[in-house]
């Protein structure tokens, strides 16, 4: 904690020391959620102070966005520096070098292209997204032809998804045998070294007509496989693994009567899925689909929104433990009132092959300019599936926050 | 001789009308229409939403606008309350009325342009009392036009104009315009709802000649109805500065002003 607030006190000193050059804004905000199925126990108490300061001077500029968080149910407050960069204007093109969040696509809460920044899952996926997506060490370097953009994005090191620690509600132990298993010891296994690196490469064009992107990257997959090798002892040793991920994608986005229509997809190459099959080590190499079809409109003054997302593993084999064909889709309406201070949304998945669902209505006020008051609750419904496995931790919860 | 005069007379009332019905309804949105405006424009905007309390809420703006001919491009970079900051909005006009515009929105939380329906243009625009399509360039044949009458508003001789759209559904049943005569800008401007009662009243309260150019820098617009006002002022107004056509793009929109 010592240190923790030696830190704070260093980079309040430094902005002290640039003062005025430096533009700083942000937000404060106290976050409370309790569990309406185990008795209103609280699920999150936390208190998060999100600093965004940025400083520029001719052609070069700073950002950084340190973020306080201060957890209640341990006295605990983790420090983070969820993005540290410098961005570098040319005539025709910029660079931006540091922790950086990187977001492609036209997909909404989906990520299908969005495949650089990886993402913060401790609490499943119900933060906001832009509290998921996890800072990624980055060279970026975009190409402006006209309306057109060429973007190169290198990671020297790879940065795995952040999943639920063991103890949480949404940690689940997806490996249920009955007999004696080890770990292998060592989970990050990709070497920080040259050739371990990914790189990115999107071209993408903004104009009256249509709106799109295609894109190509040689990633790490974020999620590890689970090998799993059957010992001489009856025992089995689990190892889980990184692997490499090629993919290649596209998105558009288009304006049709008055509505939007978007869409993406992308092809994974030799994407690793668990399976039965303990002769190849309970892990198959299969080429993946995911694809994306949306439609915006405005509805007699609401926005609304609807997704169809579809997941296609190819050249299936009956032993891999996902679906075939995995469907989902996603729902979303939202209407402001009292000129634009009263916001009332709802927004759901639904996974149609479990047909389970989760279910998040939040209505908030702004009493003042930047000062706002949110309710909403998180619903699970279902037994099995990505959002019924969760049936028991529905929740609801407010949030107070203040923008500065 | 008495013959003669009323001869005389009638015939100055003949000119007098004759010369008065030269001009239509829809000349006068044509010539406000096409007054010149420039080749480019900047300026901070700043929005004051005033309640029925007198309670007042700002919004900053900085904004640039350029026309290319057969179109026209908008970018808009809010400043200003703290939660919109760093958002940007643009905007592609078309002269052609068969074309909609195209919209897209840059919000920072999401780190992504946004193309947007351009359907909404009866939403208002950041809680204030203007619609989007208030603060646009309404094209002349969208409506029907009738001069009315002529009138003195402030020592200023108006034309009054009623507009009547030819769409069923558009969010005003008709508006009145008092347009200036020898500047072809409006002065005042009423909007009636679907039941034909005044919903809102625009009020331009300063006018500036800039570079041979008139540009409105302050006007209001009050919703008679529930009482409460937008006050707009635009600053620091810079005519055909030779803004870049690299502002209106995507690139400018992530990084900002």
């Amino acid at each position: 904690m010592k240190n923790k607030i030696l830190i704070m006190i260093l980079l309040l000193s430094a902005i002290f020391l640039l003062n005025a050059q430096v533009n700083h804004h942000g937000f404060v905000r106290t976050y409370i959620g309790a569990l309406t199925e185990q008795d209103g126990e609280y699920s999150v108490l936390q208190n998060t102070f999100d600093w965004k300061l940025d400083y520029g001077k001719g052609d070069v500029a700073l950002f950084i966005n340190p973020v306080f968080d201060y957890n209640s149910f341990n006295n605990n407050l983790d420090i983070t520096l969820r993005q540290v960069y410098m961005d570098i204007y040319f005539e025709n093109f910029d660079l931006r070098i540091g922790k950086q969040q990187i977001i492609w696509g036209k997909a909404d809460g989906v990520f299908i292209t969005d495949i650089i920044s990886p993402r913060d899952l401790s609490e499943f996926i119900l933060p906001d997204f832009y509290e998921i997506r996890i800072g990624t060490n980055a060279f970026k370097f975009d190409y402006y032809i006209g309306d057109a953009t060429f973007e190169v994005v290198w990671i020297p090191t790879f940065q795995p998804t952040i999943t639920p620690r063991k103890g949480s509600i949404w940690y689940k132990n997806m490996l249920d045998f009955p007999i004696p298993i080890s770990y292998y010891d060592q989970m990050y296994d990709v070497e920080n070294k040259l050739s371990e690196s990914e790189l990115a490469c999107k071209f993408s064009y903004l104009g009256s007509s249509i709106d799109f992107e295609l894109m190509t990257a040689y990633m790490w997959d974020d999620n590890p496989a689970v090998h799993i090798f059957p010992q001489p002892d009856s025992t089995v040793h689990i190892k889980p693994e990184y692997h490499r991920l090629p993919l290649v994608g596209a998105s558009f986005s288009k304006a049709v009567g008055g509505a939007i229509v978007r869409g993406e997809g992308a092809y994974y190459f030799d994407k690793r899925f668990s399976a039965e099959d303990l002769s190849v080590n309970a892990v198959k190499e299969k080429d993946y689909i995911h694809y994306l079809i949306g439609y915006d409109h405005n509805w007699f003054g609401m926005n609304v929104s609807f997704q169809y997302i579809q997941e296609y593993i190819l050249d299936y084999e009956d032993d891999i433990r996902n679906d075939e064909f995995s469907s989902t889709t996603t729902f979303l309406i939202r209407e402001d009132f009292l000129r634009e201070t009263l916001h009332f949304e709802f927004f759901t998945y639904y996974g149609i092959n479990n047909q389970d669902a989760l279910i998040r209505p939040r209505i908030s006020y702004e009493f003042a300019d930047g000062f706002d008051f949110q309710l909403g609750a998180n619903i699970f419904v279902g037994d099995e599936g990505n959002f019924g496995q969760y049936d028991e931790n529905d929740m609801i919860y407010i949030k107070v926050r203040y923008y500065f | 001789m008495k013959r003669f005069i009323v001869t005389i007379m009638a015939v100055l009332i003949i000119t007098a009308t004759l010369a008065a019905q030269e001009i239509t309804g829809l000349q006068i949105i044509e010539n406000v229409y096409n007054r010149p405006t420039g080749q480019d424009q900047e300026g901070d905007l700043t929005m004051s939403l005033i309640n029925s309390r007198g309670d007042e809420r700002v919004r900053e703006i900085k904004q640039f606008l350029k026309d290319f001919g057969d179109m026209e491009k908008k970018i808009m970079f809010f400043k200003s309350p703290a939660d919109v900051r760093n958002t940007s909005f643009m905007n592609w006009s078309y002269d052609s009325e068969e074309k909609d515009d195209d919209q897209w929105i840059y919000l920072p939380a999401l780190k992504k342009v946004k193309r947007i329906s351009s359907d909404s243009k009866s939403d208002y625009f950041m809680g204030s009392d203007f619609t989007y399509d208030d603060l646009g360039d309404r094209h002349p044949s969208s409506d029907t036009h009738k001069l009315l009458r002529e009138e003195t508003i402030d020592g200023e001789n108006c034309y009054v104009v009623e507009s009547i759209p030819k769409e069923e559904e558009y969010m005003y049943s008709k508006t009145i315009t008092w347009i200036i005569k020898d500047k072809w800008i409006g002065k005042k401007k009423e909007f009636y709802d679907e039941d034909e009662d005044l919903l809102k009243t625009l009020t331009v309260k300063e006018v500036e000649k800039i570079k041979d150019y008139f540009v409105i820098t302050y006007s209001e617009m009050h919703n008679t109805q529930k009482d409460h006002k937008t006050k707009m002022v635009l600053k620091n107004v810079s005519i055909d500065s030779g803004i870049s056509d690299n502002k209106f793009t995507e690139r400018m929109m992530k990084r900002g002003m």
